[in-house]
């Protein structure tokens, strides 16, 4: 793995989309966590599906992957294949599947590592922390042409990151609490000391420099190491997106990797910027207002300096992406995510009202797994 | 069992006399003082089987590395062994025994998913081949070996039946929690009810055995049947009601929840009911019937496990050492065939369920346990038919006192080797 080969850039095809989506595995009892991961990837293995769908760091958690697509359709429908054949595995087996960044009342301590080499490793280096990871996010890939590519991508996506954040926000609950937080999973993530953001480099030559240089530190191995927000990914040629909760559906899910999708091509063709020192200063503050309160957060433009409600700032970035999006086939579907920000509610917002309805988190559990299989959500 | 006493006039006296004396008692220096030897009274017992039962089991545990459950059964027959636990005792302590089986097959009720059986009627096929299986080779086994067929019949039924309280201990003591653990439950509350139904019918035989009247042998248990199933829908009726008013709390519903299982308990027995069925009843229906899904889930946690300690220690104070001796080869029989039965019907159809491979051979194991819920299916015959009571007793219960005992350390063993257990992990 350690050698130099692995960071030799493989070019992939550019702006293909890829989405990984982690996944909860729920009882039907109670609905709380369950910890049935490896028999029910053992009975999709039997059952055959597209994609791929593999053991997370809990057993309580699955990760789905779509295949390699040009666009939103092929994706979106792949999307919903693999879901059906995640739903009917998992109910076979008594189990809900739901989506949603966090699961809203399991405690950490009930969890327990999925025994392979690599997730035993986590639990020995990061103690709790590796239990408390029980948090599920999505992500997405983007195909680049080279390196440098990458590099330059990965830069400008990071003033982004405040809307991916508050797009996908759907962990407002944790440990049976409420966080107050749109998006609570990511102070989860921040706990971790390899997380936070790609270095302040300009060419893949530099990004090798900084990575080998922490190799001979002994800090990291691999890629893998970094819990970056965005992370270029050498071996399969993508940069990879990280920041979003796991949607409440797999609809949503496409839809936010059609939004990057068109970013990207926008800011692959259009160069629209050059990286600017100033994302990364403000860049702690712009994404904790996302996780905060979403798309009512407060986003501070490094480019210009304003200060904008990211809800406009996201209705702007769509307008300005528009062709981008018409050249892949998406308008209609980012007109939709547009629709939407307006009319609402967010995935986070769904859920407090589903908790405000019912005063049951055992409740909200239920109605974010029958959300995600399909199933109309019984009296909401 | 205590009305004929209370009928027999006197003992009424006796007891109205003891009530009229004592004010009318001289009084002395030490009158205040209890007089000895001192009378038993529940709360004492409760106590007293409870501190025993925890010391039992925790010595089984830390020195036999067994399940406590097994140290609960071990205090019962060591109490019994050395003669403290008369059949008085054993008479008044029934009513704990009742209170743990009501809870037990509540939350066993409650577990019984019939959605699950609609996406995978392999585990529904499992478990009514499982019991039609075990029933038909305990029969077979038992007349071969020359028992009379009614016996036989009785004891077959009884058989069918996987201790409930066994498997939900273990499952709870190692904190299991998988397919292995869910699917037994399901296949232990699946056969509980198939051999309670399958008793009930058989008391027809019973009763035209002692020639009892027609309607009575009819009657009887359709009136056991219909009569507790329908106590257990009003049970579950009342909860789900009762949820909804109280609104979404936790404690609320739980409270709430133990006290209809004591309530539907008493009434069960006032009526002379079947606690078993009226309990299973209303677990089953107090989830089917709640379709706003109103009842937060609860569990009864320690209040439960108190009442499942004394009810091991009580079950275990019933069966007495020397009925090995006289159950014997025959003892041997019953639980070969009984495991053989369940084995070919789990093993049969648990591979279309689709679940890893093994998982069918642990299933087998989890299955073995009997305890409380044969020994009071026992004691219902012999409530009203004592020699029957006693014939049946001296085939079944020297299995039920192997079973309890080797049980809990198989369903131990299964649950483990299925890596389902939380203790098995990096703690």
């Amino acid at each position: 793995m350690s050698d130099d080969r692995e960071m030799e850039f493989k070019s992939s095809a550019t702006l293909s989309v890829g989405v990984e989506l982690e996944l909860q595995i729920l009882n039907s009892r109670d609905h709380d966590l369950a910890r049935d991961a490896a028999d029910l990837l053992g009975m999709l293995e039997k059952a055959g599906h597209p994609g791929a769908v593999k053991p997370e760091i809990t057993e309580s958690m699955v990760e789905l992957n779509s295949s390699i697509h040009q666009g939103y359709d092929t994706l979106v429908a792949e999307l919903k294949t693999i879901r059906d054949a995640v739903t009917k595995a998992a109910e076979r087996l008594n189990l809900r599947i739901a989506g949603g960044g966090s699961h809203p009342f399991h405690q950490w301590t009930d969890r327990r590592i999925y025994p392979t080499e690599r997730f035993k490793h986590l639990l020995e280096l990061y103690g709790y922390l590796a239990k408390q990871f029980t948090v599920f996010g999505q992500h997405v890939h983007i195909g680049c042409p080279n390196g440098d590519a990458a590099v330059y991508l990965a830069q400008i996506l990071s003033r982004y990151v405040p809307h991916f954040i508050a797009l996908s926000a759907s962990s407002p609950f944790q440990q049976g609490e409420d966080t107050s937080y749109q998006s609570s999973r990511l102070n989860t993530v921040s706990a971790f000391p390899l997380s936070g953001q790609i270095p302040f480099v300009h060419s893949w030559e530099e990004f090798t420099a900084f990575f080998n240089k922490m190799r001979n530190f002994g800090i990291v191995e691999s890629m893998k190491d970094f819990y970056w927000d965005i992370r270029p990914k050498p071996e399969f040629g993508p940069v990879e997106v990280r920041v979003f909760d796991t949607p409440l559906t797999v609809e949503r899910a496409a839809v936010l990797a059609a939004y990057v999708q068109a970013l990207a091509h926008h800011v692959l063709n259009d160069r629209p910027a050059a990286p600017e020192r100033d994302v990364f200063t403000l860049y702690n503050y712009n994404r904790f207002q996302a996780c905060r309160y979403g798309l009512d957060g407060t986003l501070i433009d490094a480019y210009g300096g304003e200060r904008r409600k990211l809800a406009d700032d996201v209705l702007l970035t769509l307008a300005r992406i528009a062709p981008n999006a018409g050249a892949l086939g998406s308008a209609a579907v980012l007109n939709g995510l547009g629709s939407s920000i307006m009319s609402g509610p967010t995935d986070a917002q769904w859920l407090r009202q589903a908790y405000k309805e019912r005063k049951s988190l055992n409740d909200v559990a239920r109605m974010q797994s029958e959300r995600w299989m399909g199933r109309q959500p019984a009296v909401a | 069992m205590i009305r004929p006493e209370l009928r027999s006039v006197p003992d009424v006296r006796l007891v109205l006399q003891r009530r009229e004396s004592r004010p009318t008692r001289p009084i002395t220096m030490t009158s205040f003082l209890p007089t000895f030897p001192l009378p038993t009274n529940p709360l004492l017992l409760f106590g007293l089987l409870l501190l025993a039962g925890v010391v039992g089991g925790e010595l089984a545990k830390r020195a036999l590395r067994l399940p406590r459950v097994v140290g609960y059964v071990l205090t019962g027959l060591l109490l019994s062994g050395v003669g403290l636990f008369d059949a008085k005792i054993v008479r008044e302590s029934w009513i704990f025994v009742d209170i743990a089986l009501g809870l037990i097959l509540f939350e066993l009720g409650r577990r019984l998913d019939f959605s699950w059986f609609r996406r995978d009627p392999w585990l529904a096929a499992t478990g009514v081949l499982e019991s039609a299986l075990s029933f038909a080779l305990v029969l077979g086994a038992l007349v071969y070996f020359d028992v009379r067929p009614i016996y036989a019949a009785v004891a077959a039924s009884i058989a069918i039946a996987t201790s409930p309280a066994v498997v939900m201990v273990v499952a709870q003591e190692l904190k299991a929690e998988g397919q292995v653990t869910e699917r037994a439950l399901s296949l232990v509350a699946i056969n509980s009810v198939i051999a309670y139904v399958t008793a009930t019918m058989l008391l027809a035989w019973i009763h035209h055995e002692y020639h009892a009247g027609w309607t009575t042998v009819l009657l009887h248990p359709v009136y056991l049947l219909a009569g507790s199933l329908l106590l257990g829908y009003l049970a579950s009726v009342s909860v789900v009601g009762l949820g909804r008013w109280l609104g979404k709390s936790e404690r609320g519903h739980s409270v709430a929840a133990l006290a209809l299982v004591i309530v539907t308990v008493g009434l069960a027995k006032a009526l002379e009911l079947s606690v078993v069925l009226s309990l299973l009843a209303f677990g089953v229906l107090s989830r089917s019937l709640d379709k706003r899904h109103d009842l937060m889930p609860f569990e009864f946690g320690r209040i439960g496990e108190m009442f499942v300690v004394v009810l091991f220690v009580v079950g275990g104070a019933t069966l007495r050492m020397d009925e090995l001796v006289t159950g014997g080869t025959l003892a041997l029989v019953f639980i070969l065939a009984r495991f053989v039965g369940k084995s070919i019907g789990v093993l049969a159809l648990t591979y279309f369920s689709g679940v890893r491979r093994g998982a069918a051979g642990l299933l087998c194991l989890a299955l073995t346990p009997m305890s409380g819920l044969a020994i009071s299916m026992v004691q219902g015959t012999t409530s009203m038919y004592p020699e029957f009571g006693a014939h049946l007793a001296a085939i079944v219960l020297s299995a039920v006192l192997i079973m309890e005992l080797v049980g809990p350390v198989a369903v131990q063993f299964a649950l483990r080797r299925a890596g389902e257990a939380v203790e098995a992990e990096n703690k």
